[in-house]
């Protein structure tokens, strides 16, 4: 296996609660791969575990070869893994602009005396932080607004600052929860190119959604998870018309 | 002009002193750490700095700059048990240790002069000096606030999981948040000690702890400008009349309250707000009258 994010037999229990049971699961770069299920089905906990957000219960987590299953989490973000949060959790009085910057931490690396001090170092690496950031909020088509305060733009807005943060990162992988919940269809139609310019850089994507619509135009493989349990693997067809798959959505219409 | 010093030279002064402590706990504040222990660690700076002085007839540049130290050394070590607690466990953990650096002075007589206090300190710190280090730590917030060092306090304090997952190892920006409170604060106790000829153990109290925090949350703990301002005002309204100077810490109390509940960002931050707001709005005002 070359590269991206290798789930093994990975475990979750929350006291008497089993959240992640015996999943398998490989997400590959350059290609976008679905995580579907019901709510409650542990969809969230598989992020927080592979961020280290959450202590693995068993199994492990690999992420281009590597053994990341008891990093640290701050250590695996900065192994080139980023995420972004269901529930959206911005600076909200923060502008735009500081929102995406601070995304860029693991690339600064001027000196703590030279940042005390604001020598020419630091006040450079500012700009040219500033300048990136700008540059991606422009990609995103939000440049007139990065001064605002991301508290107070709409619901579409707000999940593309969330990730415009994440890919300040640079990752070479990234855990995408939701990313249009709340959006009408436009902004999930360009949503969706962004996605898949994303996976076109060659970076690895996992996206977590319930729109199966979404799901099916997107994703190249799809994992069905019910009860922490993985119930369906294949292609986006396969795992939708699936009966197992049907069943745990209570025949709540799969329409793709 | 000489009158007018020796009218407000006092309380320039003061204010001077008192703006250092604030920006001590600006800086945990803003890095979203929980804590009252500036009052501490500006007892250790003071105390450091005043034996030295006392005792061992240290020279005062050396005595300062070994009162920065064990300020900063102190909040280190401090910050490693303050990682695992968060919120109101830190605020009364850092009370603790307020409260056990007040006892030990009380009680290690024979070095810090007890309850009498440390006496005979050569008073050698004036307005000049306080002004060189106010303005040097002002210089050094500024910086902070437009450098990597300030991002990151900002997203640990806005939201620890996103830190974390953007890459911040927060125990150890918290760490150097705490060190360089600490720092400050041992600073200025140390200019405090070299300012007042006396150390009283009781002015590292109760009050100091009240008066410190509300200097930041009164006038806000984002910008540069809230410390400033809340520090002026709180030293000043004192001065306007008998009573309110007799109950500082009632008037500053009940300040406090209210600045919560109408004004929870803090005076400046508030009005830098409201600016901020109203350009945004002019601006996005002029670019639809362009397009029109
Ligand atoms: N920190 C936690 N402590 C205890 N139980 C938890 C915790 N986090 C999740 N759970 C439980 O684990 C199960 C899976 O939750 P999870 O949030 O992963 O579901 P999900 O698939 O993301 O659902 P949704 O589609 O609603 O977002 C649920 O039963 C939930 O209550
Ligand atoms: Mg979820």
């Amino acid at each position: 296996m070359t590269g991206g994010l290798e789930l093994r037999a990975l475990g979750k229990r929350f006291g008497g609660v089993v959240a992640a049971d015996d999943v398998n699961m490989s997400v590959p770069p350059g290609r976008i791969t679905g995580l579907i299920g019901p709510n409650g089905a542990g969809k969230t906990t598989i992020v927080n575990l592979v961020t280290g957000m959450l202590s693995v219960s068993s199994g492990s987590i690999l992420f281009d070869g590597r053994d990341i299953t008891h990093a640290p989490a701050h250590a695996i973000a900065r192994a080139g893994l980023a995420r972004t949060f269901q529930n959206i959790r911005l600076m909200p009085e923060a502008s735009i602009l500081d929102n995406v910057m601070v995304g860029f931490h693991r690339h600064e690396t001027s000196g703590l005396l030279a940042a005390l001090l604001r020598l020419p170092a630091a006040a450079r690496e500012t700009r040219a932080m500033r300048d990136r950031a700008m540059a991606l909020i422009g990609r995103f088509g939000l440049a007139a607004l990065a001064d605002h305060p991301a508290g107070g733009l709409s619901y579409g807005h707000q999940r593309r600052v969330e990730i415009m943060r994440a890919l300040a990162t640079d990752p070479r992988l990234i855990l995408l929860d939701e990313p249009v919940a709340g959006m009408n269809d436009v902004e999930s139609a360009e949503m969706a190119e962004v996605i898949r310019g994303l996976a076109a850089e060659g970076r690895a994507i996992l996206l977590i959604e319930h729109d199966m619509r979404f799901v099916t135009g997107l994703c190249a493989h799809v994992y069905a998870l019910d009860g922490g349990r993985l119930i369906a693997e294949g292609s986006a067809r396969a795992v939708l018309s699936d009966p197992v798959v049907i069943e745990a959505y209570l025949g709540s219409p799969l329409d793709a | 002009m000489a009158s007018l010093y020796n009218a407000w030279g006092p309380i320039l002064d003061l204010y001077l002193l008192q703006l250092g402590f604030a920006f001590s706990q600006y800086l945990v504040l803003r890095a979203g750490v929980f804590s009252l222990a500036t009052a501490a660690l500006a007892a250790i700076g003071a105390y450091t700095a005043g034996i030295l002085a006392v005792k061992h007839g240290v020279h005062p540049a050396l005595g300062i700059l070994a009162g920065t130290g064990m300020g900063t050394a102190a909040a280190l070590v401090l910050s490693w048990p303050l990682a695992r607690l968060r919120g109101v466990y830190q605020a009364i953990a850092t009370l603790a240790f307020v409260q056990i650096v007040l006892s030990l002075n009380i009680w290690a007589e024979g070095l810090t002069g007890g309850a009498m206090g440390l006496m005979n300190i050569p008073r050698v710190v004036g307005t000049p000096g306080l002004l060189a280090a106010a303005v040097a730590v002002t210089y050094i917030i500024w910086a902070i606030g437009r450098t990597r060092i300030g991002r990151t306090f900002d997203v640990i304090r806005e939201n620890e999981a996103v830190a974390v997952s953007l890459g911040v190892s927060v125990p150890r920006w918290q760490a150097l948040a705490f060190a360089l409170s600490g720092a400050i604060a041992g600073l200025f106790g140390a200019l405090e000690a070299f300012h007042s000829y006396a150390l009283d153990p009781n002015i590292f109290g109760f009050s100091f702890l009240i008066a410190t925090l509300s200097y930041v949350v009164f006038g806000g703990r984002k910008s540069v400008l809230g410390p400033l301002v809340g520090t002026a005002v709180l030293i000043l309204l004192p001065e306007l009349a008998r009573p309110l100077a007799e109950n500082r810490v009632l008037v500053y109390g009940l300040l406090l309250i209210l600045v919560i509940n109408f004004l929870p960002r803090g005076v400046a931050d508030t009005l830098l707000d409201a600016w901020h707001r109203r350009r945004l709005a002019r601006r996005s005002a002029a670019a639809a009258e362009a397009l029109r």
